[in-house]
């Protein structure tokens, strides 16, 4: 067994990939778009600047570095920036770079080769940063509005639109439904599925981990799945795209005009106004706010550290080390979420108790959420107290392990196809296969006084060509 | 058995998301010698420092940015400034937030130019700004969320000169700044800052004398733009030797030997029968030589 | 005698009196905002109670007096006397050079009725903090003897120049003295030396302890509880008043600068601080100090040159205890009424929750509390003041 964890935890990982939720951040999404597409996209500067912040560190100094040189830079140049020590990171840095077509070679006089920011690239970067350029399509000049609304009236109108999507997937009936549309993104993105039987809908499994995501990352992620059905609806997706990350970059609490907006982009508007990434008055007000939903859409790294000036919905979750789990809310869908890994014991108008147990988790992880994904929940919307105090985390460590080891239990068997070789005439016979499958790292387990002995069923031909020869020779 | 290892998936991506505030000290100091020599320097010095001011905020959604102008009778903070400035809308292709930083701070900049009277001082108090600095920071590490980690620095402008007549205040500050985990960065425009350049080597920040004023904001981007955590992973110009000699209280020479008044420990080049700071008098000439070993009586 | 004519009264009968009445509820009915308030306005007391003009013993020449004795292991601080008093130790020693960097300190033990020398008078921070990591496993027996290690730090400090200033500082875990002779005469004999006992008690006020200390101008408490020690323990980081006796002279210093030749390579040389030590062994190495005089070399600041016996010290150091000598002016309540709309130095905007906010003297600038202590606390220099040419020397020529 010992010698087998290894093995199974990688072979555990790719099983799961497959049925698991996956969020692409914004580099893989670009990552997998064809080139000329990247090309078409550079040509705004919303999205040269989105796609700058997204770098790692040391490729932002790169290209920062690079972006006001006009020729090609030596690539021994560009190696010799960084220190040496992390030059795993430089070399990272040269990969992503190149992914994402923002550097090119390009040939020296004198036969070396150099990097070359992308033209394209440069010019829109140096626009967003310097200035120059057109302005951004929604930025037309405004009469003040008579009826400005406030941020936090943005904040809860936000939060209204989201939650009811949210509410929608767990099937609560206390809110209004939702469109066709956003129905229609739900099932294409897997998150919920038509019964079998009666033809209604159900959450999934990736639609439990959806849920357990952060706000941010939940927003991105069902974004991604709306842009991919953007094309049957006959919109542009760079046009699309363009603007999200306008929205992105505008400013909470102020008002931006739709005037010079395409059609197609005013039916976008009214899409994300749905899900309440904007607000709007009237669908004809000429004019709409967008809300803390789009803004910063692709920064969805899962969050540990809370933003400076954050005024996000605050943390409401207690746990204590005696696995004891206080929610200090009185949203259904929030008590429904922490009932996914929790047993209920009391509840009162503004606070849940629950208490993690064995069972409670477990039935959790059969439900395909992860551990992991119960300890982020946990730990992004962990109650601020809990955070004030100095540890490094702010859940008890135990209860983390503790999860962790419960999920590890479910994976204590690991199977592998084998072939099973037995009947063996001699002892000898039995050692030459069993030390050369052994020296070959395909020998699963073998026992010596009944003979026999598994072997990986990849190598079986391998095992049988040697088996054949050796029989021969002797 | 598998073992847990705790919280490993937590250190990786700490950095990234921690938020990192920059305090620009700009020194618009009419007095100082480049601006007398030549007043429009001051327009490119305050073009580039807006640049840069961007190219930070552009780094990450989290950063963030207060500017400072270092006048010659007051020193005040320029950017952000109290007002509210919902009408800032784009001129053109650049970033609203960009846009909006460059034109308050143009503005609050232009308003502390007219402000100034006439008299010429050559010298900026320095020493004063990164004090408010220092406030301001500590006033955000105060406020923050719990949870938060701010990491600060205060990046110095300077073409002024600096001498010791401000000593113990840079002092003040520099050990502050070292207690309070904030890194000084000082950007030298004309002169050599000696003083400026041991706040640097004490709290971990950069010094740089730009060789070509011409080339300021290339310079600035190259050292100035990458914070602390990173700049380890990158060749920057090595540190100089810094001269941590002593300046004398009478003469604001620097001295190799000197001597030091037991009360006060203010530091003299000769031998007085008095000490002029704290006006103690001192009964027996120390034997210049040998450390005094017998004990003196009343 | 003593008690008599010691005008300081139990802290039960004054001082807390009716503090349940300063405690007002919030409009939530919490009482964090109010207890808040109460623990920023002691702070902000204590603050006003420093002065910058009086005379201090900067050069301080400090012995630690630690009781070893059975006494020392018991449990009522977790987890035992010693180790909680080792690990404050620890802070306290750290915080003490970084204050008083030309200061040293010496330690010695008290166990078996014997005083023991554990580390000399030495500036060095790590070393000292090498002996606590061994005492920790000392072997905790007998009783303590007061007399026997004042007398042995005694014999040390009698020696030292008259600039000097000499202090005791002894951590007292038993409630009893075993000593050869009569105290009350080593007493006298540190009075006249002007050596100053301060005592930290760990169980009870024991009465010769009271007497040691308000003899030679110290000062003694008694804990309550660990972070009460810790408080006590930090006081001591504080330069004294100098003491009467104390007298001033001019110390002669060298200020070290590495040699900045360009270009050339500095040549490879041994330093003296470790050219005889065993387990350390000496390299050669480029870099470090020189002596001004003698041009010995020593791999850190401060030291005394082994050679000719100068000071050695470098600039900063010396400008770290300034700020005991030249604080900041003390900044005057006053109560709030739209004097200005922002704290000059933090950009706090004040509204309708300031109550009071605080003017310096000298710049006429508003800040707003946690400026205040900021500023007296850890700044130490007035951000107003520093900032106007007319007032920015002030603190230096007053």
């Amino acid at each position: 067994m010992a010698d087998n964890a290894g093995n199974s935890n990688a072979q555990k990982q790719n099983r799961s990939k497959s049925t698991n939720l996956e969020c692409k951040n914004l580099y893989d999404y670009l990552k997998s778009r064809p080139s000329n597409l990247l090309e078409k996209l550079y040509n705004h500067p919303t999205i040269c600047l989105a796609v700058y912040r997204e770098l790692p560190d040391l490729a932002k100094q790169y290209v920062i570095r690079m972006v006001f040189v006009e020729q090609p830079v030596p690539q021994a140049v560009v190696a010799s920036w960084g220190s040496q020590i992390y030059s795993k990171e430089h070399n990272n840095a040269s990969k992503v770079l190149s992914d994402l077509m923002l550097w090119q070679e390009a040939a020296i006089p004198g036969g070396l080769l150099g990097w070359i920011i992308s033209p394209t690239f440069k010019k829109n970067i140096k626009i967003a940063l310097l200035g120059g350029g057109k302005t951004w399509s929604m930025s037309s000049a405004l009469e003040a509005d008579s009826k400005a609304r406030d941020v936090a009236f943005l904040d809860t109108y936000s939060q209204e639109r989201w939650e009811c999507v949210l509410h929608y997937m767990v099937g609560s009936q206390q809110q209004e439904g939702i469109s066709a549309d956003a129905v229609r993104i739900l099932l294409h993105a897997g998150l919920m599925k038509r019964d079998e039987e009666d033809g209604t809908l159900v959450i999934t499994r990736q639609g439990f981990q959806f849920l357990l995501l952060d706000r941010q990352a939940q927003v991105w992620h069902f974004i991604l799945q709306y842009l991919d059905t953007v094309q049957e609806r006959d919109l542009d997706l760079v046009e699309c795209l363009t603007f999200l990350f306008q929205l992105s970059f505008s400013t909470l609490g102020k008002d931006y005009s739709t005037e010079g907006m395409g059609p197609g982009l005013l039916v976008f508007l009214q899409h994300l106004r749905e899900f309440g990434l904007v607000y709007q008055r009237k669908r004809k007000a000429g004019r709409f706010y967008p809300t803390r939903l789009a803004l910063n859409i692709t920064n969805n790294t899962n969050k540990s550290t809370p933003d400076i000036e954050d005024d996000h919905p605050k943390g409401y979750i207690i746990v204590e080390t005696n696995y004891r789990v206080y929610a200090y809310t009185d949203s259904n869908l929030q008590v429904a979420l922490v009932t996914l890994f929790t047993e209920l014991i009391y509840r009162f108008p503004n606070l849940v108790v629950g208490v993690i147990t064995r069972d409670s988790v477990r039935q959790a992880l059969r439900g395909g959420i992860t551990a992991d994904q119960i300890i982020g929940f946990l730990k992004q919307h962990v109650h601020p107290r809990m955070l004030e105090s100095e540890a490094k985390s702010p859940l008890p460590p135990t209860v983390v392990d503790q999860i962790k080891l419960w999920e590890l239990e479910r994976n204590r068997l690991d199977y592998k196809e084998g072939v099973l070789y037995s009947q063996f005439l001699s002892q000898i016979d039995f050692n030459v296969l069993k030390e050369y499958t052994e020296s070959n790292g395909v020998l699963i387990w073998f026992n010596k006084e009944k003979r026999t002995l598994v072997i990986n069923k990849a190598a079986h031909d391998d095992v049988k060509r040697f088996w054949k020869k050796y029989s021969k020779g002797s | 058995m598998n073992i847990v290892l705790p919280e490993e998936s937590q250190q990786d991506a700490s950095s990234a998301e921690e938020t990192s505030l920059l305090v620009i000290i700009l020194d618009s100091n009419p007095g100082q010698k480049m601006l007398r020599e030549s007043p429009h320097v001051l327009t490119h010095c305050v073009d580039s420092v807006i640049v840069f001011a961007n190219t930070h905020l552009m780094q990450k959604v989290q950063n963030k940015l207060a500017i400072m102008a270092c006048h010659s009778k007051s020193s005040q903070f320029i950017y952000p400034d109290q007002g509210k400035h919902g009408d800032i809308r784009q001129v053109d292709g650049q970033y609203e937030a960009f846009t909006a930083v460059e034109k308050i701070t143009k503005k609050n900049l232009a308003k502390v130019l007219t402000s100034d009277g006439s008299a010429v001082i050559t010298e900026s108090l320095l020493a004063g700004a990164i004090a408010m600095a220092l406030c301001y920071i500590a006033r955000l590490q105060r406020t923050k969320p719990p949870g938060a980690k701010l990491n600060c620095r205060i990046l110095v402008v300077t073409g002024s000169s600096c001498s010791t007549s401000q000593y113990m205040n840079y002092m003040n500050v520099f050990f502050t700044a070292q207690k309070q985990n904030v890194v000084i960065d000082v950007c030298a425009l004309d002169q050599h800052l000696n003083l400026l350049q041991q706040g640097c080597d004490i709290t971990n920040g950069l010094y740089l004398k730009v060789p070509q004023l011409q080339g300021l904001l290339q310079y600035m981007m190259w050292v100035f733009l990458p914070e602390p955590p990173i700049r380890e992973k990158l060749v920057l110009p090595p540190p100089l030797k810094v001269d941590y000699r002593a300046a004398c209280f009478c003469h604001r020479q620097l001295i190799d030997i000197g001597y030091v008044c037991s009360v006060c420990l203010s530091i003299f080049c000769k031998f007085s029968p008095i000490c002029t700071t704290c006006h103690t008098v001192f009964k027996m000439p120390a034997l210049p030589a040998v450390k005094p070993k017998k004990r003196k009586k009343m | 005698m003593a008690d008599e004519d010691n005008p300081k009264e139990y802290r039960w009968e004054t001082g807390y009196e009716k503090t349940w009445e300063a405690i007002k509820e919030d409009d939530d009915g919490f009482l964090q905002a109010s207890v808040d308030d109460i623990v920023q306005r002691a702070k902000r007391k204590r603050q006003t109670l420093k002065h910058g003009s009086q005379k201090l013993g900067m050069m301080r020449h400090l012995y630690l007096l630690l009781d070893c004795s059975e006494s020392m292991a018991s449990q009522d601080l977790k987890p035992t006397r010693l180790i909680c008093t080792l690990k404050l130790l620890e802070m306290f020693f750290d915080e003490f050079f970084d204050q008083n960097p030309i200061s040293q300190i010496g330690i010695i033990l008290m166990q078996n009725k014997r005083a023991e020398r554990v580390s000399d008078l030495t500036g060095n921070c790590r070393k000292h903090t090498k002996v606590l990591g061994n005492l920790g496993k000392t072997n905790l027996s007998g009783e303590p003897s007061l007399q026997n290690g004042l007398e042995m730090a005694l014999s040390s400090l009698k020696l030292l120049p008259s600039h000097a200033s000499r202090e005791i500082l002894v951590i007292m875990g038993s409630l009893t003295t075993c000593d050869p002779g009569d105290i009350t005469l080593t007493i006298d004999s540190l009075k006249s030396e002007g050596v100053r006992c301060s005592v930290i008690g760990l169980a009870a006020e024991v009465r010769v302890c009271r007497q040691l200390a308000d003899q030679t101008n110290g000062i003694y408490n008694v804990i309550l509880d660990d972070s009460h020690y810790k408080d006590l323990l930090f006081q001591q980081v504080n330069p004294p008043p100098a003491a009467v006796c104390l007298e001033a002279s001019l110390i002669k210093m060298g200020f070290p600068h590495q040699p900045n030749n360009e270009g050339s390579e500095e040549p490879l040389t041994m330093c003296m601080c470790h050219v005889d030590s065993v387990d350390e062994g000496s390299k050669l190495t480029t870099g470090g100090y020189y002596c001004s005089q003698c041009f010995s070399k020593y791999c850190e600041l401060p030291v005394e040159c082994r050679v000719c016996g100068l000071t050695l010290v470098s600039a900063p150091h010396l400008a770290r205890s300034y700020h005991h000598l030249f604080p900041a002016a003390n900044y005057m309540e006053v109560d709030y009424s739209s004097q200005t709309n922002v704290c000059f130095s933090c950009q706090k905007p004040f509204g309708e929750g300031d109550k009071q906010v605080y003017n310096c003297p000298n710049c006429k600038k508003y800040f707003c509390l946690d400026c205040d202590i900021f500023v007296h606390e850890t700044l130490h220099i007035c951000p107003g003041c520093s900032t106007n040419p007319l007032t920015f020397q002030i603190a230096v020529t007053h």
